[in-house]
């Protein structure tokens, strides 16, 4: 006889650990289940900030900014140091063309809200004495902030724990079935589960999860290669990054000014320091499949990146690398919500580069959806069904 | 709590891995995640055997089951100027 639950939750990164603690706080019964070990997918090879500024305007800023509230009290919640901290960010602008993009992309922001500004070239070098020479000027917002994701996956399972919640790790998911009522999920050991609700968190792996169900689910693996340095004090007041990147998403035609290799890559420069000390360097955005490995050409270009902007790095050491696959969407948003002819199955994934910062707001609504309570944000945004409607139609038929 | 330090470079204690492990952690990979033990300069050279040998004690299984911690690049530390092929101007 299989044991059953309210809800399965099939990912134990941090979206699926926020959903599961959600749940359980509402007194659901819920199992995590785990192919590897927990953080083994994208949650546990990422940069650690709650960047406000990378958001496009729109749904995907509000959310974060109710996101990023939620993680100023979850350390209390917890009973853990999360590691929140809040030293604002920069995005650094290299020229004239990069500028007016970032201009109207700041003006759409504080329409929403967001506390943002370009602050001149002066005032960029007060705040970073260490940049390189001929940084035109810099977007600056003191709301971005940063955890540290492996302490709220921790926090997250050492409460959801002692509120009932179980995990079971390691174990491989063979066949999911929808029954009269509810669902059944089989494991390659023979054994099985019931649930009434399926919570498909399997980030850059949910389209798997989903074609054991027969439904596409357009998410891929975006490979990011990121390099961790030795614990050094700190080199100015924010974190950092460059506008190349978010210039490249807004206008790519402006975005040819790099060699080939950096483009295949999608190299772009971002700087954190974590709570200990280490500076996260970062990244890529690769279409790689599933290579888990790092390579030094791609690690080379982003220690050059980051010696070029910051000259006095060249002296610092570099201990480790890793490698992370974004779950990514066409439209650069996440899929949060049930899918139409699947009663009970939900989709949670998707979070590309933004996972860490929405994790919160995630799991709140993902509980919200499956109690059937009234929410304020405009699901259908986020709904499977923006997708080649027709294509998923036809599959259906 | 026995507060003796096992990884060096993070100052991790022996206790804090035996409350990581009574928190959930059931491999190695999971004890560094949680507590940073072995992700220091040395990139655990010496603590990763403590932690297997913790872990399998604390687990009940042998210590030849415990799947060992991944390794990642580099092997050891590198200078970034030296890496990058940049070296600092004024040097
Ligand atoms: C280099 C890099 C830098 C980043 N920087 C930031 C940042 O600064 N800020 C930010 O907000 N976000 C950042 N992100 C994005 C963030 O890491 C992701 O959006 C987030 O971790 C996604 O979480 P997830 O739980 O959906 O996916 P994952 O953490 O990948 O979790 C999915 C889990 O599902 C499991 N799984 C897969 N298939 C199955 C199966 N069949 N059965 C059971 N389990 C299964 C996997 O093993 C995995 O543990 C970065 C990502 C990368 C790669």
């Amino acid at each position: 006889m299989g044991r059953s639950y309210d809800v399965v939750v099939i990912g134990g990164g941090i979206i699926g650990l926020s959903i599961a603690y959600q749940l359980v706080k509402r007194q659901k019964k819920v199992i995590v289940i785990e192919k590897n070990e927990i953080g083994s997918g994208a949650s546990g090879a990422c940069d650690d900030m709650i960047l406000l500024q990378s958001k496009k305007p729109g749904i995907s800023l509000e959310m974060a900014m109710e996101s990023l509230d939620m993680y100023k009290t979850l350390s209390d919640e917890l009973g853990i140091d999360i590691e929140y901290e809040n030293h604002g960010g920069m995005i650094l602008i290299e020229n004239q063309r990069h500028l007016n993009v970032m201009e109207e992309y700041i003006e759409q922001q504080r329409k929403y809200g967001l506390t943002v500004e370009i602050i001149d070239k002066k005032a960029v070098y007060r705040k970073q004495p260490h940049v390189r020479q001929g940084v035109l000027a810099s977007t600056y917002s003191p709301t971005d902030a940063q955890v540290n994701p492996l302490r709220v996956m921790r926090g997250y399972l050492s409460r959801g724990t002692a509120l009932g919640l179980e995990v079971r790790k390691g174990v491989h998911i063979s066949e999911i079935n929808q029954k009269s009522s509810g669902w059944m999920v089989s494991f390659k050991d023979g054994t099985y589960i019931e649930s009434e609700y399926i919570v498909n968190a399997a980030g850059a792996w949910a389209a798997e999860i989903g074609r054991m169900v027969d439904i596409q689910i357009p998410i891929r693996p975006k490979k990011g290669q990121v390099v961790i340095t030795e614990q050094i004090p700190k080199l100015g007041d924010t974190n950092v990054w460059s506008a190349e990147y978010i210039v490249a998403k807004l206008k790519p035609e402006l975005a040819n000014e790099k060699n080939e290799v950096f483009k295949h890559l999608g190299v772009g420069f971002a700087l954190s320091q974590a709570s200990c000390g280490n500076y996260i360097i970062g990244s890529t955005r690769e279409e790689a499949g599933f290579d888990k490995k790092t390579n030094p050409e791609a690690l080379q270009l982003i220690v050059k990146q980051a010696v070029q902007f910051f000259p006095i790095l060249s002296k610092v050491h570099f201990i480790r690398s890793f490698a992370g696959f974004r779950p990514a969407t066409e439209d650069g948003k996440a899929i949060l919500g049930g899918v139409e002819n699947r009663d009970g199955f939900f989709i949670a994934a998707g979070h590309e580069g933004d996972g860490i910062a929405l994790a919160p707001i995630t799991g709140k609504l993902m509980a919200d959806c499956i109690e059937g309570k009234q929410i304020n944000y405009n699901m259908e945004e986020l709904k499977l069904e923006r997708f080649r409607q027709e294509e998923v139609e036809c599959a259906f038929a | 709590m026995n507060d003796e330090i096992l990884c060096r470079c993070e100052e991790i204690t022996e206790g804090q891995i035996r409350e990581a492990i009574r928190q959930g952690a059931t491999t190695v990979n999971e004890i560094k995640r949680w507590t940073r033990s072995g992700m220091g300069l040395c990139q655990g050279r010496t603590c990763r055997r403590l932690m297997e040998r913790i872990l399998s004690e604390e687990m009940g299984i042998p210590l030849k089951e415990i799947t060992p911690a991944t390794f990642r690049q580099p092997v050891r530390p590198i200078r970034m100027g030296i890496f990058s092929e940049i070296e600092d101007r004024d040097e």
